[in-house]
């Protein structure tokens, strides 16, 4: 915001409260009330204004407090935001960033807790990108914010907690790009958010048993890094993807298949899919922690496809 | 009439009069720029309320003002040689000929071209589906003349009249209806989603109450960035129970945003009456909720929707806004493509034929003796010409090829 003078932040409480996470903590003092807007809980309606900022010479910063409330904002963001260059003929397009964040960890139950990632992957023209680092967490949304295009940017409100370094003089995140987070040669691990943390300690008990895996963070689903992931896949000849959003129709399913097309030669085991349960998330935290992959399951499944 | 200084200043201090636009003795017309002046926070233009002679500047050039000075005296009485009297709306102000002449030609193009647009349908000739808006021109001219071009619009599917109001061409607009590369949104976009934002209209947004949100966001942009520009944003009555209209007027309010909604109130939405899912049914009404200004217009007067739009462009652009204008008028055609219109009363159809908008302007064009028939014959020839010229020239237009189909998804 100090080097882009058009960048607005707009959402619900992002001002005076400082976001319902503390992400814009701070922010309203320092660039005032034209800049770091508080708008009525009207999600439909500041998601729009933003569309409409974003294509009148601002770069707005649309803060959705909950994915789960992405619903109440959809028109906007799938049939408004995603398709304007499109039917325009390029004429132009919406460069906004929406934030959000989702997945579970704090017994927020059914309305609260959703990994919806998979809705925004389904609809061209938006980006999609998931930090599960704290480097990530700012160095992608500083690339994201250079962008031309709308990314739906979206956090994992388990790792606000999470510590990590930050080098605020390294370059912006090499968009689109995946990173390998851990060297292996005996299994492909593909994962996002917080679930690189879960096969990263995955992938370490593993090594305890003597088995290595390669753990690859996707950053974005769209674009998808397919080369990272073939590079890899084609090397140890066995992948697992694991996402917290819910197994049927999900991102695991897409990712598994590009995998497959790309890598079927290669391959000596079946994709594993690791994924949220079919459920609506439950507030009891027994439940809610079995909802999702565990370290140990993801560990499990390593050590059982590399036998 | 005085031109006064409106209350532009935040902070109460004075204002910079930089230049006359018009000379003493000049004659001007309604929504003309007199004078720029400027605030601690920008400059802008002020307009004529009505036109008249200019008599006197009575602020030089460097001198400054506050709020509710007299800037400037302009004879209403005096109008120029070329201007006639009107008596056709209330305020009995008088316009230029060739400015009465210009909205008539504009209504009867938007009326032309949806006439020759449903026969090119009905032949087969062109692709997908149309929301036509033969009846509303009114609405569309009369709004779009009191905008400045550097002004935008938000328009709906039922968007050809607006999109020729503010200027688009017959012909950029066909060849994006024949689906060709040289329409407007090159063969993607198609009826619903016309454009152009170098005339100042994003693209038709097609999903009900979807644009409202938008127009908010670029009115917002507008005044960050403190220019002049004002959006005035169309909508139907349908609109009016979608959540997104109540989030976006909420926000302009609390905002001041210039923003003009519009509600083309044509009683409708697609099949289903306006009493049918409204209790209220006066749309204007629901401004005052949000603590702002309404008003229902008869929206078939295209002269009272221009001096209502004019005066409302003038609250946004100076502050004020928004401002929700609720245009009553009537549907001729169907919703879509398809829909025979079964739904709307003979007797009720036989009322608003007998208001047809441009019949009316024709009526007092011929009453006042600023046209005779002559001259509409000759404005009707013209635009049939327009019209049959670019409808060849569409058909022939080149297609987009296959290795158009997956570009401008992204910017890269």
């Amino acid at each position: 915001m100090m080097e882009a003078p058009t960048i607005v932040i707009i959402g619900e409480e992002v001002g005076a409260y400082g976001g319902a996470y503390g992400v814009t903590k701070g922010l309203l003092k320092e660039f005032g009330k034209e800049r770091v807007i508080d708008s009525p809980i009207s999600e439909a309606g500041f998601v729009g204004a933003a569309v409409g900022a974003a294509m009148s010479g601002l770069r707005p910063v649309a803060e959705l407090m909950y994915i789960d409330f992405s619903g109440i904002a959809m028109d906007q963001i799938a049939n408004q935001a995603a398709k304007i260059r499109y039917m325009f003929g390029g004429q132009m397009g919406v460069p906004m960033v929406l934030r959000t964040q989702g997945g579970t960890g704090r017994s927020a139950a059914a309305q609260h807790s959703q990994s919806l990632e998979g809705w925004f992957l389904h609809v061209p023209g938006l980006r999609v990108a998931l930090p599960g680092t704290v480097s990530d967490a700012y160095h992608l949304l500083r690339a994201s914010l250079r962008l031309a295009d709308p990314v739906v940017f979206i956090e994992h409100k388990a790792l606000y907690v999470q510590k990590g370094k930050l080098d605020p003089t390294q370059a912006d995140a090499d968009w689109g790009r995946a990173v390998v987070r851990r060297p292996g040669d005996q299994v492909t691990v593909v994962t996002y958010s917080r679930m690189l943390t879960y096969a990263l300690a995955a992938a370490e008990n593993a090594a305890g048993h003597g088995v290595e895996a390669e753990v690859i963070d996707l950053r974005t689903l769209n674009p998808l890094d397919l080369e990272t992931v073939s590079d890899s896949v084609t090397k140890t000849g066995r992948a697992i993807v694991v996402t917290e959003a819910c197994l049927t129709g999900g991102p695991a399913a897409e990712i598994s298949a590009r995998i497959q097309e790309e890598c079927f030669d290669f391959l000596e085991e079946p994709i594993l899919r690791i994924a949220g349960e079919d459920v609506p998330i439950p507030v009891a935290p027994a439940l809610e922690t079995s909802s999702v992959p565990t370290v140990e399951l993801i560990t499990e499944v390593i050590r059982k496809l590399v036998r | 009439m005085n031109l006064k200084m409106p209350d532009l200043s935040t902070t109460g201090s004075p204002i910079k009069v930089v230049r006359w636009l018009v000379e003493v003795g000049d004659f001007v017309e309604r929504g003309q720029a007199i004078v720029e002046v400027e605030t601690d926070k920008a400059t802008m233009e002020l307009e004529a309320l009505g036109p008249g002679t200019l008599l006197q500047q009575l602020v030089p050039v460097g001198s400054e003002a506050s709020a509710g000075d007299v800037l400037a005296v302009i004879d209403e009485t005096q109008a120029g040689s070329t201007v006639i009297g009107n008596s056709h709306t209330a305020n009995e102000v008088s316009y230029h000929r060739d400015f009465l002449l210009n909205l008539y030609e504009r209504m009867l193009l938007i009326r032309q071209f949806e006439d020759r647009v449903k026969a090119l349908f009905l032949e087969g000739s062109m692709p997908g589906t149309i929301h036509q808006c033969q009846g509303q021109e009114a609405t569309a001219v009369g709004v779009c003349a009191a905008l400045r071009p550097d002004d935008f619009i938000t328009s709906t599917f039922r968007g050809h009249g607006h999109a020729l109001a503010k200027g688009l061409t017959v012909q950029e607009m066909l060849d994006e209806l024949f689906g060709g590369v040289t329409g407007c949104c090159k063969g993607k976009g198609g009826s619903m989603h016309i454009g152009n934002i170098g005339k100042g209209m994003i693209p038709g947004i097609a999903i009900v109450a979807g644009g409202i949100p938008v127009a908010t966001g670029m009115a917002l942009a507008f005044r960050m960035r403190k220019t002049q520009e004002i959006v005035a944003c169309f909508f139907g009555d349908g609109a009016v129970a979608e959540g997104a209209f109540h989030e976006a007027l909420n926000m302009a309010a609390l905002w001041n945003l210039p923003v003009l909604f519009v509600c083309e109130n044509n009683l409708y939405g697609a099949s289903t009456r306006i009493d049918q899912v409204m209790k209220n049914t006066k749309v204007s009404d629901r401004a005052a909720s949000y603590g702002f200004r309404g008003e229902t217009v008869d929206g078939n007067d295209v002269l009272a929707v221009y001096e209502a739009a004019s005066q409302a462009a003038q609250e946004c652009r100076s502050g004020r806004g928004p401002v929700l204008l609720e245009l009553e008028t009537y549907r001729r055609s169907g919703h879509s493509r398809r829909d025979p219109c079964h739904y709307q009363p003979k007797e009720e159809r036989a009322f608003w034929s007998a208001n047809d908008p441009i019949i009316r302007f024709a009526q007092a064009l011929l009453v006042d003796g600023n046209a005779d028939l002559d001259d509409l014959d000759r404005i009707q020839k013209r635009v049939d010409d327009e019209i049959e010229s670019a409808v060849e020239k569409a058909k022939t237009t080149p297609k987009p090829g296959i290795e158009d189909l997956l570009t401008d998804v992204y910017a890269s």
